[in-house]
């Protein structure tokens, strides 16, 4: 995974329909050869479009995609060689699942004794042997969603695009698909682009994950650098649970920032990430289970009182809504510890937490 | 609870003791009484416009009761004729006990149905009854100086295909076939035979029009699955127009765009595509007929097929072409196949309209585009021979079941999609 | 307020049933046919209202379908000379009262007073008209066409011809064309020579025939110049040239009359009121006032007398005489169509002449 082995790139890509908005604008995105790369974001942000463009169903309106080094945008999809998952599987209800299998094969001309050997080999991959002669209508969800990946693989392909492919699959069978899924790209050496917009799915598959929003890759990171370092205050919200506390910096301290929580909520010692200079306004984020509930004094630099709303039994941890600094969504994980046993709704207690696990961002809205 | 449930050997019962059976089925026979009566109004609908017109079709078809109503004693002298010698004073007064005791309108109406068995029966007989109550014994003398030509054995003779109270004689012309006076079936003459080409050519123009309708429809069905919605919505419009504008006004308007002197002639003429004298003869022919009636059927092409494309989401044309199917062979192996139960559907739906037309053909059909419709519909309102049209409606109700048939073989009719 | 409503619903309704009960529905062919009987008959009718006037395409299907099913709603029907025999034969409509209907002016009885014999006692006269050949100005330079031999002549009056999709009158006519003399017609067409005859001088005109089935069609087949000649029926041309100012040229000779009746349909609904109309439009007055509005001839040969003596008698002003098919110069040169052979021979001569249509 090189930097200089990149599969697919696209360089300055622009994207409009209407010829009045741009849907994708300025994307620059390398993926690398064997890499499962993640497009992660709300409906509407381009992430589909992307994968369209790269796929060749639509034109991008500005810059260039390669592939392999070479310029693809005059390249009919085709002619491509990209195998692709599409959202509802787009299993020919015509064909038999064989025949579906067989298709990519037989417009390539590959002989008859190698096609069906290599259906074969594919439906055993999916575990999927003896479903051969069914048609795609007698197929269950997660059935027909393991022939649309064989059916993507069968000839081969260097890339593998995905399309939301678990999104029509109930949580069980998806968070099985996933790991299927997963498998099949470590065990094949696939270079994987998988477009979802559910976070979990993302962090459970990706090696990489570009976030976008509003047409823009908002960061492009491995799941737990997304997760811990959120470069902005979109990432940090978006990926996973977090606190959210808006405020005005005032003071710059090197490595950190004192923000002054608005409403004269207090001041809060954070991690000067993407902030601007002293007096420019920020978000700062804080996960959930980063905070420590009745710290022991003086351990950290943030102690706050809070009150606690609600609390809500979740077996290995206990979720508690507190009011901190005026904010009443203060979500804390406790772990589930004899230690807090004793904390009760109505109940204040102080609640504390670490500079370098409270990150200032970008004042989002 | 710690009361043990009793025994279950015996039938299973509600809490009041009524057999579980027997509750069930009373809760049931409600929503089967309402099922009954909002089934029944169709039902009833079905069986008085459908079932009943067709069994009466069928019977008439068949149906030569009256005939041997009106001349009971003449068929009985009719059995110990020879067919050969002139008929005998028996035979003349076997045909007055029968025309003077028969209705006068059921003469009127036996001597119509005669005259099919042999041309001339009509007159004879019409003119003979006018002279019947003043008729004296010897009867065959009264009956030669009616009308000279009771000597003619073949009208004697003819009597022999009228004998039974069923006929097949009907079908027989229907297919220009007709019985002897011995009841063997044999060929009308050559000069007047008119059906087997009218039926070859009904078949024929049904199948190019349905072959035509599909020709034009499948792009226009495409267009329109695949246009955006305002776009398509338009050209939805301009298909259906035809049905909200009167057939007669369609017909005329090609009558102007084809004939002879019209619009597509002098537009090919003017621009030197054809000389004056060689203009194309498209109207009150065979081809105005196909033409016209292309046009006519056309929606009933363009709708079952369209509505079978809106339904095929166009993920399976960029799923082949990812595959690595050029969009031709993507159209052919991916698309295509899909659209079967739609263009089944229309070809159906084409055919059978097709093959019963007969305002169009009457109108632009001209010598030779016209059709078995045509005759039908001469026959009903005419000629009023309404067992020969019956008989041509149950062949064409054969046909249609026999292409349905075919049609089933081939695609299966659980395939077909009307929308 | 909801009961004046209701007093005004029952007297509209009652208001409809009466009128419908007194509505004399008489079944017609339309356009301007129907239209002179409604001037000739209707509006001097002593309760014009009382008439309602349906169009229909001819033949006794409905007829015979109101009949048989006992639901009749048709009281008079406007027939051909084969339907009033058949419909009369087979029961489908009312025989008539004779002594009912008004004698002519100078005393002889209606039944004498019609130029034909009559078929039966369920007719009432009606009109004759008649199959004829015509042309416009000017289609041929030189010799202009005058006989029915020369609409069968297409080496020497060149161009294409209307005939229509049956056999009725161009049988009559081949054999007039053919040469043979008028009383002979019937003679020859009764045997299979004559018929053979018919058809060999229709051979001659086969490929350059332009088929016709509606009225209206031979009118513009010649005006727009799609055929040189056509037959075609002569109240047609006649209303052309008359009403309209055509320049159609009709050929009288070798024509072929048709009668044309009025009949009461068995089981009319209002039968009473029915014949009063009938006995109204047979008078010799009204069938003289129709001619002011069409050319088609008057059966009752007493309505000649009015007429001639009343010319112009158009109702534009223009002179009638010279358009009636029936008029006596012409008729020495026309064929009165014999119903009696159609309704023998017709079905077989039909499907001959559909075989030699479509060959």
């Amino acid at each position: 995974m090189s930097n200089d082995d990149h599969l697919v790139r696209f360089v300055d890509i622009q994207k409009s329909y209407d010829g009045e908005s741009l849907v994708v604008k300025n994307l620059n995105l390398d993926v690398a050869t064997g890499e499962f790369l993640t497009m992660l974001g709300p409906s509407g942000s381009g992430k589909t479009t992307c994968l369209m463009m790269l796929a060749g169903f639509e034109p991008a309106t500005h810059g260039e995609i390669y592939l392999k080094e070479n310029p693809i945008n005059r390249v009919p999809p085709h002619k491509r060689g990209i195998g692709m998952v599409f959202q509802n599987y787009a299993l020919f209800p015509h064909m038999t699942v064989a025949e579906n299998l067989a298709f990519p094969l037989e417009v390539r001309h590959i002989d008859k004794s190698e096609r069906e050997q290599r259906v074969k080999r594919a439906l055993d991959m999916v575990q999927l042997g003896a479903f051969g002669d069914r048609r795609p209508a007698q197929l269950s969800g997660g059935q027909a969603q393991r022939v649309a990946v064989a059916r993507s693989l069968v000839f081969d392909p260097d890339l593998v695009l995905m399309d939301e492919p678990l999104g029509a699959l109930d949580k069980n069978l998806r968070e099985q698909m996933q790991y299927e899924i997963k498998h099949i790209h470590e065990n094949l050496g696939l270079t994987v682009v998988y477009v979802t917009h559910d976070q979990s799915e993302a962090l459970t598959m990706s090696n990489r994950i570009a976030v976008f929003d509003d047409g823009i890759i908002q960061q492009c990171a491995p799941p737990e650098v997304l997760y811990e370092q959120p470069e902005n205050a979109f990432c940090a919200n978006f990926i996973g649970e977090n606190n959210r506390l808006l405020g005005k910096v005032v003071a710059d301290e090197g490595d950190n920032v004192k923000v002054e929580i608005d409403g004269d909520a207090g001041t809060v010692v954070a991690k000067k990430v993407n902030v601007g200079g002293v007096g420019e306004r920020s978000t700062l984020s804080l996960r959930p289970e980063r905070v420590t509930v009745d710290p022991d004094p003086g351990s950290l630099p943030n102690v706050f009182s809070g009150k606690a709303e609600e609390l809500i039994y979740l077996g290995d941890h206990i979720r508690t809504r507190f009011t901190v600094c005026g904010h009443d969504d203060f979500i804390v994980k406790i772990p589930n510890s004899a230690v807090h046993a004793h904390l009760k709704e109505g109940d204040t207690v102080n609640i504390g937490w670490n500079a370098e696990d409270c990150r200032a961002l970008d004042p989002s809205d | 609870m710690s009361a043990a449930p009793e025994t279950v050997s015996g039938p299973l019962i509600t809490a009041d003791g009524i057999p579980l059976k027997e509750s069930l089925q009373k809760s049931l026979r409600r929503s089967k009484i309402r099922a009954a009566l909002l089934v029944a109004p169709p039902l009833l609908f079905l069986i008085f416009l459908f079932v009943i017109p067709i069994g009466n079709m069928l019977t008439r078809s068949v149906d030569d009761k009256l005939i041997n109503q009106v001349l009971p004693n003449t068929f009985e002298a009719f059995e110990s004729w020879d067919k050969v010698s002139e008929p005998d004073e028996t035979m003349f007064a076997a045909i007055y006990q029968d025309l003077k005791a028969a209705d006068k309108t059921d003469i009127g109406k036996a001597s119509v149905r005669m005259n099919y068995a042999k041309p001339g029966w009509r007159s004879l007989v019409k003119r003979t009854a006018r002279k019947i109550k003043k008729m004296e014994p010897p009867y065959k003398e009264a009956f030669l100086k009616a009308d000279d030509r009771w000597t003619d054995n073949e009208y004697w003779l003819s009597l022999g295909i009228m004998k039974d109270k069923r006929t097949m004689g009907y079908y027989l012309n229907a297919v220009d076939r007709t019985y002897d006076f011995d009841k063997n079936v044999v060929h009308v003459d050559e000069n007047r035979k008119v059906y087997n080409l009218l039926w070859w050519r009904t078949i024929q123009v049904s199948i190019i029009v349905t072959l035509a309708c599909l020709l034009l429809a499948y792009p226009v069905a495409y267009l329109l699955a695949t246009l955006p919605m305002r776009i398509a919505n338009l050209l939805m419009i301009c298909v259906l127009m035809p049905f909200w504008t009167s057939l007669l006004v369609r017909i005329v308007a090609w009558m102007i765009m084809l004939q002879q002197n019209g619009v597509v002639n002098d537009t090919l003429v003017a621009a030197g595509v054809l000389s004056d004298e060689n203009r194309l003869a498209m109207m009150y022919n065979f081809n105005g007929t196909v033409i016209v009636m292309t046009q006519i059927l056309l929606p009933f092409m363009i709708l079952p097929i369209f509505s079978v494309m809106k339904t095929i989401p166009p993920s399976y044309m960029k799923a082949a072409q990812n595959l690595g199917a050029t969009p031709t062979l993507a159209f052919i192996r991916v698309y295509m196949p899909q659209t079967i139960p739609g263009i089944g559907a229309g070809c159906i739906l084409v055919f059978i309209v097709a093959i019963g037309y007969y305002i169009t053909p009457e109108l632009v059909g001209g010598k030779d585009g016209r059709l078995i419709g045509n005759m039908v519909a001469y026959h009903m309102q005419r000629s009023l021979n309404w067992g020969l049209a019956a008989a041509m409606g149950t062949i064409l109700l054969i046909v249609i079941l026999i292409f349905y048939w075919i049609y089933d073989k081939i695609i299966g009719i659980d395939n077909m999609k009307m929308g | 307020m909801k009961s004046k409503l209701k007093l005004t619903l029952l007297a509209s309704v009652v208001a409809v049933t009466t009128a419908a009960q007194a509505e004399v529905n008489i079944v017609s062919w339309g356009g301007a046919y129907t239209a002179s009987q409604q001037k000739a008959y209707q509006a001097t009718y002593s309760d014009p209202d009382s008439i309602n006037f349906i169009n229909y395409n001819g033949g006794l299907g409905e007829v015979r379908t109101q009949v048989e099913s006992g639901n009749v709603t048709w009281d008079i029907v406007d027939v051909l000379p084969h339907e009033a025999r058949v419909g009369c034969d087979e029961g489908l409509f009312e025989e008539l009262d004779r002594s009912a209907f008004t004698p002519a002016p100078d005393g002889t009885s209606m039944d004498d007073d019609i130029m034909v014999e009559l078929p039966n006692d369920c007719v009432v006269p009606q009109i004759f008209w008649s199959y004829v050949p015509f042309y416009q100005e000017g289609t041929f330079k030189g010799e202009q066409p005058t006989t029915i031999a020369d609409f069968f002549n297409v080496k020497k009056f060149p161009g294409k011809r209307g005939i229509h999709t049956w056999p009725n009158a161009l049988i009559e006519m081949a054999l007039l064309a053919d040469g043979v003399a008028v009383k002979d017609v019937y003679k020859v067409m009764s045997t299979d020579a004559g018929i053979d005859r018919a058809f060999k001088m229709l051979d001659k005109i086969k490929d350059h025939a332009v088929f016709w089935s509606s009225g209206a069609k031979p009118l513009e087949l010649v005006q727009s110049g799609e055929v040189a000649m056509s037959l075609a029926y002569n109240g047609r041309i006649g209303a052309a040239v008359l009403s309209e100012g055509a320049k159609f040229v009709t050929v009288w000779d070798g024509q072929v009359l048709e009668e044309e009746w009025l009949v009461m349909v068995k089981g009319a609904p209002n039968r009473d009121a029915a014949m009063d109309f009938l006995v109204h439009a047979s008078t010799t007055e009204s069938q003289a006032e129709q001619a002011k509005f069409i050319n088609y001839g008057p059966m009752r040969s007493s309505a000649f007398e009015i007429m001639k003596q009343g010319e112009p008698w158009f109702h534009n002003g223009k002179t009638i005489m010279e358009h009636m098919p029936n008029r006596p110069e012409v008729m020495a040169r026309s064929v009165v169509a014999n119903p009696e052979w159609w309704a023998d021979y017709g079905d077989s001569i039909g499907e001959r002449y559909t075989a030699w249509m479509g060959q």
